[in-house]
């Protein structure tokens, strides 16, 4: 099974559907329909189609996790009532959210109110195409997907600032603003804990990466500059104890405020998707991706699309990690924020790029020891 | 010290002005003073007689007359001590403690909000429950809660 | 960059309640502040004027909507020096056993509340399910969860239910347990500490000048308890240690208010033993009918005496959660007051922002006016 890729699924598909579809019509349109080009076009779609599903699905799922396991850290249930333990709970809120009226303040700016939820959605949505997830189910894979990614990561600030200038309200500009210094100052420290993996990889593509952990994990010698990466992704996703740009307590609810229903659903959403993304990444690029330590036994990894359920099992752990954080620190202020950011996770990305360069150097490890072929 | 201390005290710093000191149960008394001296008054029961801290300023309508009655704390005494004066009804007005106490400033505004009386010299003296320009205070004797009342409420200017 | 001034209310998640601070703010900085009251004014001075005695601890109970049976305390205490009235020593001990109940239910509200500020979620939660335990004590003895209507003048108005001190001795002990709880949840916390530490310093001079009471007086290093330098009730029966700190910032009214839901524990548990071994009236004899005695002795004549009850004036203070709480009753002979005036010390700690808040950021104004323990039913009256 391990040479089933996502590609191969979509493009059985899309052959499967044009051959039949292809009986309906007389010969010239029938040669056409099964021509090469259509089917891979359709497989696109398709292929586009399963990402984008499993991508909501995911998320959605994602949020019934969370809910459930803050639920637990709060000495209660969560959601109990829509569906087994709750698992509808957030279908029936998004058709809640979906259902609402979407009001645009009169004075607010039409079209970066519009925008700025669907561009932040969309790039959110973007990123899901350049992850591989187990060998071959992966969308594109070009020698710069990591950059990629983080480029079309990064322009969450831009839309956020957009949406909240064009609410025209005091709560959503400072919240803006705060969102944009926020995601800015911690973009330095996530490239640099990016740069030391890139450094041990020798590549920037998320495949090679994976592969070359084979024999260790990342984590081990790049245990600083995962630190790094997590506490960046918390404030890149903005969530507690990050998420001073929506801080409820005194600016209602930051740079959303302005929002309801479906456009405030989309924003929830995007937030989630890039949750979802943030976890992903550090599965990737620290525990291995969707591989196992050799010392496992096979039975554990040889069943059909074994790859992927251990992927999945590692990015919900990763992201329970970040509840577990959420349940248990309160926020923090902008400006120790920006402190944090600038005098401690700068350093510290910094010392672990010198960690990596000195790996790849030594071909040795710390607490493992020095093997040869050790190192990019 | 105990209530004829202060009693005595007060009355030789402020002869004439002093118009009666009660029992009241609990407190160094009740001093009941002639409003014409109260800043002098206040300032000294600050600074001769250590009332630091001033819990409470009311006002009462008694129809005829309003009495204006504050309540004050000494933490050397441990003691509280009630101070009554009584204004003419036709024009409430009498020095406020704000430059003394600066926690009169709420009291007193609550006091001319509610009971209508005017404290002088007072930083900021607004309506603090009602609506600014509310007709009545609504704590007056004439202020009946069963009949309707014709609200009238300006739209704050600022 | 220019100022502008931002309304932090009526309607926001800081204010906890109905009231607007308004907040001139340059950058993030705080330059002046402006609290604006009145938003939950019911007139409850005015319709006490028309009330009988009895019926205004209904009032009384929607005064403060977290600290009703302290508010009823207040009251009774002020009306029964008005009237001339003593209760009987049992009640007196119920009184204060309910009213140090009230006091930790008020301050896990408020601990709630104001964790919930910083961004805490769990402990929030943590802090409601505790507060409901003595929820259910309450209920148990006054049928009320919120609203109690259960003190009298001249007494409460029924003794305790069978096995309620076993069960309110079970509750302290597991709350005893869930304040370490708490303590481990907020001040081990690195991110707790540098919210906190240093905010919205009040020292003590200032605060006396500003009229400031209770734990955040207390927190400046003050021991200014009035159930200690002037006990009402039977305070002076029951031993406690008066809560101080000396940061006088919001870390400092966090550490007060906790250990003063122990000493309140400490009592509470004074009180339970005193009420094991005292059984007996918990209504006084020879009240006037229309203060509705229900338990008074049929055959008693004074119960026809329907007016030319002594005149008087009642003053009380009371260390209520938030601060100190006075009322003043002036009893004109009649069944009503003539005059009712209340104190809220949430109202003067309210307004003493202008003082604690500028020179802050917009940032701090959750923790600190979340550690000032804001009930705006009481402050509006």
């Amino acid at each position: 099974m391990s040479n089933v890729s996502l590609y191969s699924v979509a493009y059985t598909l899309s052959s499967v559907l044009l051959g039949a579809l292809a009986h309906l019509f007389p010969a010239p349109i029938h040669g056409w329909l099964i021509s090469g080009t259509v089917v891979t076009a359709l497989a696109a779609v398709i292929f586009a189609a399963i990402l984008l599903l499993a991508s909501m699905l995911n998320t959605i799922l994602l949020i019934w996790y969370e809910r459930k396991l803050l639920g637990r850290f709060m000495d209660r249930r969560g959601a109990m009532h829509v569906g087994y333990a709750g698992l509808l709970q957030n279908f029936a809120d998004g058709l809640k959210l979906f259902r609402k009226d979407t009001v645009r303040p009169g004075q607010a700016d039409p079209l970066g109110f519009w925008l700025s939820p669907t561009a932040y959605m969309v790039t959110s949505l973007v990123i899901f195409g350049l992850l591989p997830i187990s060998t071959g189910w992966n969308g594109g894979s070009l020698p710069l997907t990591l950059l990629l990614a983080l480029v079309i990561f990064s322009f969450a600030p831009l839309f956020i600032f957009l949406g909240a200038w064009a609410s025209n309200n005091k709560y959503s500009l400072i919240g803006g603003m705060r969102s944009a210094a926020q995601m800015i100052a911690y973009e330095v420290p996530i490239l640099l804990a990016v740069v030391a993996v890139v450094v041990l990889a020798g590549t920037f593509d998320l495949n090679t990466i994976v592969l070359e952990q084979r024999n260790y994990w990342f984590w081990a010698p790049l245990f600083l500059a995962l630190i790094v990466f997590l506490t960046g992704m918390l404030a890149e996703m903005e969530r507690i104890p990050f998420d001073l740009p929506e801080a409820e307590a005194e600016l209602v609810e930051g740079w959303n405020t302005e929002y309801g229903g479906m456009l405030f659903a989309f924003f929830m959403l995007a937030d989630y998707l890039r949750a979802l993304v943030g976890s992903i990444l550090v599965v990737l690029l620290f525990l291995g991706g969707w591989t196992l330590p050799s010392y496992v036994p096979a039975a554990l990894t040889s069943f059909p699309l074994a790859g992927i359920v251990w992927f999945m099992v590692k990015t919900y752990l990763v992201f329970g990690l970040f509840v577990w954080v959420r349940a248990s620190l309160p926020r923090i202020r902008t400006d120790q924020l920006l402190r944090l950011g600038w005098m401690r996770m700068v350093p510290l990305a910094l010392l672990s790029v010198l960690l990596a360069a000195l790996v790849v150097l030594s071909h040795c490890l710390p607490l493992i020891g020095c093997v040869p072929s050790m190192g990019g | 010290m105990d209530q004829e201390q202060l009693s005595a005290g007060l009355s030789a710093r402020f002869p004439g002005k002093i118009l009666g000191v009660d029992t009241f149960p609990g407190t160094n008394g009740r001093v009941r003073f002639d409003a014409t001296v109260a800043s002098d008054l206040f300032r000294s029961l600050r600074d001769d007689f250590h009332f630091t801290h001033l819990t409470m300023v009311g006002a009462t309508d008694w129809i005829d007359h309003r009495e204006v009655f504050y309540v004050l704390w000494s933490d050397a005494d441990r003691r509280y001590l009630i101070l009554s004066t009584d204004l003419p009804a036709e024009s409430p007005v009498i020095a406020s403690a704000v430059p003394i106490w600066p926690s009169a400033n709420a009291h007193e505004r609550e006091a001319w909000d509610l009971v209508g009386v005017k404290f002088e010299g007072h930083p900021d003296l607004r309506r603090i429950f009602m609506p600014e320009g509310y007709a009545y205070h609504p704590l007056l004797r004439s202020f009946k809660i069963h009949e309707p009342e014709d609200l009238e409420v300006k739209v704050r200017s600022d | 960059m220019t100022e502008m001034w931002v309304n932090m209310g009526p309607q926001h998640p800081m204010t906890h309640g109905l009231w607007n601070l308004r907040v001139r703010i340059e950058g993030e900085i705080i330059k002046d502040v402006e609290p604006e009251m009145g938003y939950l004014h019911r007139g409850i001075e005015k319709i006490s004027e028309d009330r009988h005695y009895n019926e205004i601890i209904t009032l009384m109970d929607r005064t403060c909507y977290v600290a009703g049976l302290s508010w009823e305390h207040l009251f009774i205490v002020a009306a029964e020096q008005a009237l001339h009235v003593t209760p009987p020593e049992r009640a007196e001990y119920i009184r204060v056993m309910s009213a140090e109940l009230q006091r930790i239910a008020s301050h896990l509200m408020w601990y709630s509340a104001f964790v919930q500020d910083l961004g805490l979620m769990t402990p929030f939660l943590y802090g409601m399910r505790d507060r409901d335990l003595i929820l259910d004590l309450f209920q148990s003895y006054t049928g009320g969860r919120l609203t109690y209507e259960y003190m009298r003048v001249g007494g409460v108005r029924s003794d305790l239910p069978l096995g309620f001190t076993q069960r309110c001795r079970q509750v302290v002990d597991w709350l005893m347990d869930r304040f370490v709880e708490y303590d481990q949840l907020c001040l081990s916390s690195t991110i707790f500490h540098e919210r906190c530490d240093g905010l919205g310093v009040l020292l003590e001079p200032e605060a006396v000048a500003y009229g400031v009471t209770g734990p955040m007086l207390r927190s400046a290093g003050s021991r200014r308890d009035l159930r200690k330098d002037r006990p009402y009730s039977v305070y002076d029966q029951v031993q406690f240690d008066v809560a101080t700190a000396t940061t006088a910032d919001v870390t400092g009214r966090y550490l007060v208010r906790m250990e003063e839901m122990r000493q309140s524990v400490r009592i509470v548990r004074q009180c339970l033993d005193w009420l094991d071994d005292h059984p007996g009236p918990v209504m006084a004899d020879h009240l006037p009918r229309w203060l509705g005695a229900p338990y008074a002795p049929m055959g008693n004549e004074s119960y026809l005496l329907k007016r030319n009850y002594p005149t008087g004036v009642g003053l009380s203070m009371i260390e209520e959660p938030h601060g100190e709480a006075g009322a003043y009753v002036v009893n004109d002979g009649g069944e009503h007051p003539y005059r009712v005036k209340f104190r809220s010390p949430v109202l003067i700690n309210i307004w003493a922002a202008k003082r604690y808040l500028p020179g802050y950021r917009v940032a701090d104004i959750p923790p600190i006016m979340g550690s000032v323990d804001v009930c705006v039913g009481e402050c509006d009256r």
